[in-house]
Formats: structure tokens, C-alpha cells, sequence
């Protein structure tokens, strides 16, 4: 039901999303949502960034929000695909995908996995710019946006 | 695909195009060892060289050396090197001098050259200031240790074993009561390391408790580089509060906040 996968390739977002709702006549609605790289964040020109990860525990992290998701609404499938590694700007960070039944539970599923991600999930990032790298530092919008689902009644 | 840039499509050796490349800060640190009789290692530590002060001069060559690299090696491109260190290490384990250069510039190629040769000539003056005394003196460990920015991105050796012995030597614990402490992202680069065996017994000698914030205490006391601020603590990969109980053989991570997604 849940397919999470951390890897360095470019993913398909198409061949993901079809991959959800083949073979099966249940899933009303697939919501989504890609993450891309920007040129500008902390400091403008950034010309690449190097994702990093805790291999196993990331994996296991990730499953557990998707679960998580699972309780709260009706999901039928989800995947997660998230890119180590180095990525310039445009490339393809993240795809989160979620089928239900009808399409409120896939789009708030879909949103909270990917709120959660951004504050649970050990993924490091570091921006490359012309004037020298540094990490990026965490944000305290994230983590008032994980919050709101704590207070939020399904 | 990965294959040799300084070879063109006919096999020839070539110097990369390197101008539409973008300028980006670049850093580059090697390694070099040279391994010699403990007597010699007591006269340059004791200063008793004939030829004056060993470790400085080695230190001064190896500075040199970076500067010279291009005109060393054929298809190396000359850069304006922003800085170069050459640190030397006596360690009494090797016995020997344990040679570190890191090499820094904002530019369109790699660092890793100049590291290398820096380390090299040092190793080299060390081997010609003290061949009256020892003429067994062996060079080794010539490697990169890291590399950051670039286009081929942040890359570390994996068994960076290169840390001074004064850092390593208070967790040489014995293996079966201990904590496997490793490190992400910031807090890699600060511990210049990814993982440290943490011996159960040297947080009880010092009286801090077998929790994580104990042990978080007692890597800051022992790792000034270690910076404090927010923290992140796993142990056995699942998230972890600071008082958070351990036992021997847990795995423990430290990282930042997380910036995923």
C-alpha cells in the first residue's frame, strides 16, 4: 500500500501517479505534490544543492507519517519518492502521491505527509551559491504548519 | 557516466575547459603520513635537528608546494589559491608525523591537486630534514580526505581516520560497552567525522549519566568544535528525547534540524 523510496535518480512523476490508481477500480482521486529545486533561497544564486540522508531511519521515518496519514484518512495507496544526493535548480526533489476514494482525504493526506517530511524526516540539506555553501537552516513556518494537524479534529 | 576528463575522445590527454563552469567556493583537505623509528620522532619533537626546526619548515614546503602544483602536473590548471594549511601531527602510535593540508579558492576546478601535493612535499621535507638520522623513514596515506563544492558535489573518505590522536584516544573504549555516536550534515563537518565508538565507561569516570543528554554533555566537554544550538537525537534510529536512557551497543545520531522535502 505504501511505496517509499530514497534514491539519487530522477524519478517519473507520471509513471508514479499512474502506477496508483492501475489495475483497480477503487481510487476516486490522486493528490500530489512535487518539490523542486529553486535558484534562490537563503541567498540568491544557487546553483546546486547536496541532499542528505540517514539511511535506514529515513526510510523508516517516512513509512511511519504515511501510516500515520493512513489512521487519519481513508488512504488508499501513497507513495514517496525523495532525492539524495546533488541536484541543480529545476531538478525534481521530492513526489508525494496519495489515492482515496474521493478527493478531500487525498489532498489532506497528501498534505500532511508532506508536513510532517519537512520537520520529521532526517534530510539535510546544503545549498551551493557563487559566493560559498552553507546548510540550510530549518524554519519555524514548517514546523507551525506540522503543528496545525495536532489541533485540527478529522 | 564516469571516465577519465583529461583524456579526449581519442585518447589523447588534454586540458578540461573549464570557463563555463561556475565560480564556486571550493575546499579540498589530504592526508600523508610518514612513519619513522620512535628515536626519530623524540628529536624532532625534543627540536634537537641539526637542520633547525623540522615541523616548520616541513610546514612552510607544503605551503609552497600548493602554489607550485600546475607547473608539477601537466593537465592541472594554475588557480588562485584563497588558502592553504599544512598541519603536522606527531603520533606516537604510527610512530610518526601525520600530515593534513587543506586547500581553499572560489573558482571553476577542484582543490584536490594542490591538498595533494601539499601534503606530499611536506612529507618529502620531513623525509629530507631527518634522512642524517633515519634512512628508513616510509611516506604513506597520500589521499584526498574531502572534498566540498563543485560540481560533483561534497564527498567524504569514508574511514577518515586522519583525526589528531588527542581527539580520537579518549573513545578508544573497549567495543563491548559502548555507544556508536554518529553525526549528520553540520555537525559531520564540525566533528570532522560521521561516526565515534563512545566507551560506556568514559561517561561513568567522568560522572555524566548514561542518557542521551549525558552523553550530549560530554561530547560538547570533549569536542569544543562541536557547536551547541538545536539538536536532533536518534537512538536505534528512532527520535529520541535528551532524557532519553542508554544502554551499550545503542546507536546515537546527533543532527540539526531536519531540511528535507
Amino acid at each position: 500500500m505504501f511505496d517509499i523510496r530514497v534514491q539519487a535518480q530522477r524519478f517519473d512523476c507520471g509513471v508514479e501517479l499512474e502506477a496508483l490508481s492501475q489495475q483497480r477500480t477503487d481510487v476516486g482521486a490522486v493528490a500530489s505534490f512535487i518539490g523542486y529545486v529553486r535558484d534562490f533561497n537563503e541567498r540568491p544564486d544557487v546553483v546546486a544543492l547536496t541532499l542528505e540522508h540517514y539511511p535506514g531511519m529515513t526510510e523508516q521515518q517516512l513509512r511511519l507519517i504515511a501510516e500515520q496519514a493512513a489512521r487519519r484518512w481513508p488512504v488508499l495507496a501513497a507513495t514517496i519518492i525523495h532525492r539524495v544526493g546533488r541536484m541543480e535548480p529545476g531538478d525534481p526533489i521530492v513526489l508525494v502521491a496519495v489515492a482515496s476514494a474521493h478527493r478531500q482525504a487525498a489532498f489532506d493526506a497528501c498534505n500532511f505527509i508532506m508536513d510532517y517530511l519537512k520537520t520529521e524526516a532526517p534530510f539535510w540539506k546544503k545549498e551551493h551559491t557563487r559566493t560559498g555553501d552553507y546548510w540550510v537552516s530549518s524554519r519555524e513556518s514548517d514546523t507551525l504548519a506540522a503543528q496545525r494537524w495536532e489541533k485540527t479534529d478529522v | 557516466m564516469t571516465h577519465f576528463t583529461h583524456l579526449d575522445s581519442k585518447g589523447q590527454a588534454h586540458m578540461v575547459d573549464v570557463s563555463a563552469k561556475a565560480v564556486t567556493a571550493r575546499t579540498a583537505r589530504a592526508s600523508a603520513s610518514v612513519t619513522m623509528q620512535p628515536h626519530t620522532l623524540e628529536m624532532i619533537l625534543a627540536g634537537g635537528h641539526a637542520k633547525g626546526d623540522v615541523l616548520a619548515t616541513a610546514r612552510i614546503a607544503g605551503i609552497q608546494a600548493a602554489k607550485r602544483t600546475p607547473d608539477l602536473i601537466p593537465l592541472c590548471h594554475p588557480l588562485m589559491l584563497s588558502r592553504v594549511t599544512v598541519d603536522l601531527h606527531p603520533d606516537p602510535q604510527l610512530p610518526g608525523i601525520r600530515i593534513e593540508a587543506t586547500c581553499k579558492l572560489a573558482g571553476q576546478t577542484g582543490v584536490e591537486m594542490e591538498a595533494l601535493t601539499a601534503a606530499s612535499v611536506a612529507a618529502l621535507t620531513l623525509y629530507d630534514m631527518c634522512k642524517a638520522v633515519d634512512k628508513t623513514m616510509l611516506i604513506g596515506d597520500i589521499r584526498v580526505l574531502q572534498k566540498q563544492g563543485g560540481k560533483s558535489g561534497d564527498w567524504l573518505y569514508e574511514a577518515d581516520t586522519s583525526a589528531p590522536a588527542s581527539a580520537a584516544s579518549p573513545v578508544q573504549g573497549s567495543q563491548d560497552a559502548a555507544l556508536q555516536v554518529r553525526f549528520f550534515a553540520e555537525l559531520r563537518e564540525q566533528m570532522q567525522q560521521d561516526e565515534l565508538q563512545v566507551a560506556v565507561a568514559s561517561l561513568q569516570a567522568a560522572d555524566y549519566p548514561l542518557t542521551v543528554a549525558g552523553l550530549s554533555d560530554w561530547l560538547h566537554q570533549q569536542f569544543p568544535a562541536l557547536k551547541s544550538g538545536r539538536l536532533m537525537v536518534a537512538v536505534n534510529q528512532q527520535m529520541a528525547e535528551l532524557s532519553t536512557a542508554l544502554k551499550s551497543g545503542d546507536e546515537v545520531a546527533f543532527f540539526p534540524p531536519v531540511t528535507g522535502g
